[in-house]
């Protein structure tokens, strides 16, 4: 049954030409299946297995995006395991996976990027930019759907100093609301996370009198008060089922479970999340990465009227020279695509594109993994 | 004097009878409560033929279609592997402990088996990992798994093996000796078919205790959404890791939400409780039919 699905798949794109290099690859066509994705945009395939593991935030788009390039390529396979940054970048430097996905670049401090260039056999791994994820301060409670928050609100709540919904500066902040006498549970993540991290840069950037713990993707030192819950959709389902619930939740699993999120305050305005306003954040962030790493600096105490601040930028996190020349054609292809034409599916799962500026940079960096 | 005795005899008789009837229908409570569960929320997946027959390959969560197959040949596989190391391992221990075992060295043997059966599978996992990828620096795949799964599954063959074994009467044994039959001609002959279907039953339920095994699953091996058949290289799916996958998705349980183009919250269909109910159900039901086929089996064998 396999043999014929991939016959007929063969016979409906071939007549393209062949510009990969591994056998077996075709190459060509737009991809038209899949409604999200409008651009035209020429997909490389080449055949063979990637495995790639690591961010939650990114899981939706990046299965959007294997679904859609599979689809297309019948003779690829790509696995993507939802399992955190930190074990992504983990079983990626342990040679486990052929990418990682990842909510932070490699960090050099704690050496990761020195085990990842070891893993990449002396050459160095590349932070891709890949897709911008929304964080949500995503809440629940009866009879409030709309709620402004500061930093310092977001802060204070977090690490335990507002305890109450109706607390008068939460009031005073939101003053059409009626805020009820219920108590403020929060829920953060448990594990290695790298939206956990996102979210204490920012209330480290943007409150820095409130908050104060170093940022990492590790929760345990970071002060909240509240539950830890295990993966994004765990705290989703968290805050969906305690009144009173409130948590920091990458933007695409509050969407799914219909989740109240918070409109942020920097100092110039309440600005509600949406993919335009994520995408005005990202595109304050500046490269810091050398060469053809592009990891970013984002810009979370931006006042840009109309920019949502608490953004996560995640990565592909991916060797600029793989050992098997057939994995990194494989790891080339797919990455070129997901730049490219997986960037129009990401509006409809809460994610916001790629701005066109670092876009091209993204595209240029694909191309010289060998 | 003795009615009252008798009459005493009786509501004590009737109180035990209502009591013990009475635990026995609490017991059935939750069981017959998760079966019916997961059959009602499962049975309109597995009844279709595309479940048995597709794998999840390019079937994301909101999309409809995609089957079970190749969660199905990953535990097949994942299981078979450990149960052709654990069987013969297993009954050749539980015939040891029995037939032959004195002394020390027996004693060992069955406290060793006693403390693998209170090792938790994800200890088990570890001791795989530490070993084979740690240490050895090897890939993840899924013979890792069937190799936790062997510490996992070889107490339980042991235990009951020897379980079987104990209740073949001594007459029997003694009889056979009596005719000058030799000792390992007895337990071959005599013994072990005797207790063959017991046996089996015991196998059965260390594969039932194995296949819907969970730990081991998310250490040793990724998880696939299309078909790998290759035990020894790659992700693969199994039934476990395809209900902890469709579980990301799974949302609270209420209506599933997404965005249409302009960032509007649109209702959609959300096809991932189907496909877990769907795989739980499907794995119940092949542990239900293997261990009905090999009652079978074990019957035939007898008579």
């Amino acid at each position: 049954m396999m043999t014929g699905l991939l016959t007929v798949a063969a016979v409906a794109i071939a007549g393209c030409s062949s510009t990969s290099t591994t056998a077996g690859s075709n190459t060509g066509s737009p991809i038209t299946g899949g409604a999200k994705t409008s651009a035209a945009a020429e997909v490389n395939c080449s055949s063979g297995t990637l495995n790639a593991e690591g961010s939650t935030a990114q899981t939706n788009a990046i299965t959007q995006w294997i679904n859609d390039y599979t689809k297309h390529c019948t003779g690829a396979t790509i696995n993507y395991n939802p399992t955190g940054s930190g074990a992504g970048i983990k079983n990626f430097t342990a040679g486990q996976v052929d990418f990682a996905g990842s909510d932070s670049a490699l960090n050099p401090a704690k050496g990761e990027v020195a085990a990842a260039a070891q893993r990449c056999g002396g050459s160095p791994a590349l932070d891709l930019p890949m897709v911008t994820g929304p964080i949500a301060v995503a809440f629940k409670l009866q009879g409030v759907d709309k709620l402004t928050l500061t930093p310092d609100l977001v802060a204070k709540i977090f690490t335990g100093k507002i305890t109450s919904w109706d607390d008068p500066a939460l009031k005073a902040a939101n003053s059409g609301a009626h805020l009820p006498a219920t108590k403020i549970t929060v829920f953060f993540r448990s594990d290695s996370s790298g939206t956990t991290e996102n979210f204490e840069k920012y209330l480290k950037a943007a409150a820095p009198a409130d908050y104060t713990a170093t940022p990492a993707k590790d929760s345990s030192q970071s002060g909240f008060v509240g539950q830890g819950k295990a993966k994004s959709q765990g705290v989703a389902q968290a805050i969906g089922s305690t009144q009173g619930g409130i948590g920091y939740v990458e933007y695409s699993f509050a969407v799914q479970d219909n989740l109240s999120v918070a409109a942020i305050d920097n100092g110039s305005g309440p600005v509600e999340l949406s993919k335009n306003s994520a995408s005005a954040a990202a595109a304050a962030a500046t490269v810091v990465g050398t060469g053809n790493d592009l990891s970013l600096n984002l810009d979370y105490a931006t006042k840009a009227p109309g920019a949502y601040p608490i953004i996560l930028v995640t990565y592909e996190i991916a060797c600029s020279t793989y050992t098997d020349p057939a994995v990194a054609t494989r790891v080339k292809d797919f990455l070129a695509y997901a730049a490219t034409g997986g960037q129009a599916a990401l509006a409809g799962l809460g994610y916001a594109p790629l701005p066109a500026s670092l876009q091209g940079k993204v595209l240029a960096s694909i191309n010289t993994i060998h | 004097m003795n009615a009252t005795l008798g009459a005493r005899r009786r509501a004590a008789d009737r109180t035990a009878t209502v009591l013990i009837t009475g635990c026995f229908l609490l017991g059935l409570v939750p069981l017959v409560w998760l079966l019916y569960t997961v059959a009602s929320k499962g049975w309109h997946m597995v009844v279709t033929s595309e479940w048995w027959l597709q794998s999840q390959r390019g079937v994301g969560f909101r999309d409809p279609g995609g089957g079970a197959l190749h969660a199905i040949v990953g535990t097949a596989e994942q299981v078979a592997l450990c149960a052709a190391i654990s069987v013969p391992v297993g009954l050749l221990v539980g015939v040891y402990l029995v037939e032959y075992g004195r002394g020390t060295f027996a004693r060992v043997t069955s406290f060793a088996v006693d403390v693998l059966t209170g090792i938790p599978s994800i200890v088990a996992a570890l001791f795989v990992y530490a070993v084979a990828i740690t240490t050895l620096g090897g890939q993840r795949a899924g013979w890792l798994v069937s190799l936790a799964l062997v510490v996992l599954m070889l107490p339980v063959i042991v235990r009951s093996t020897e379980e079987m074994l104990r209740l073949v009467p001594d007459e029997l044994r003694e009889a056979s000796y009596a005719l000058g039959v030799p000792k390992w001609k007895t337990v071959v002959k005599v013994v072990v078919p005797t207790a063959f279907s017991g046996l089996v039953t015991g196998v059965l339920l260390g594969v039932a205790r194995v296949a819907g095994e969970t730990a081991p699953l998310l250490i040793l091996v990724g998880y696939a959404s299309g078909m790998n058949t290759d035990l020894f290289a790659g992700f693969q799916a199994s039934l476990p890791g395809m209900i902890n996958d469709q579980f990301v998705n799974l949302g609270s349980g209420g209506q599933a939400y997404g965005l249409d183009a302009n960032g509007n919250r649109v209702p959609i269909h959300n096809f991932a409780p189907d496909r877990l109910w769907g795989a739980a159900l499907t794995l119940i039901v092949i542990v239900l039919v293997l261990n009905l086929v090999a009652r079978l089996a074990g019957r035939r064998a007898r008579t």
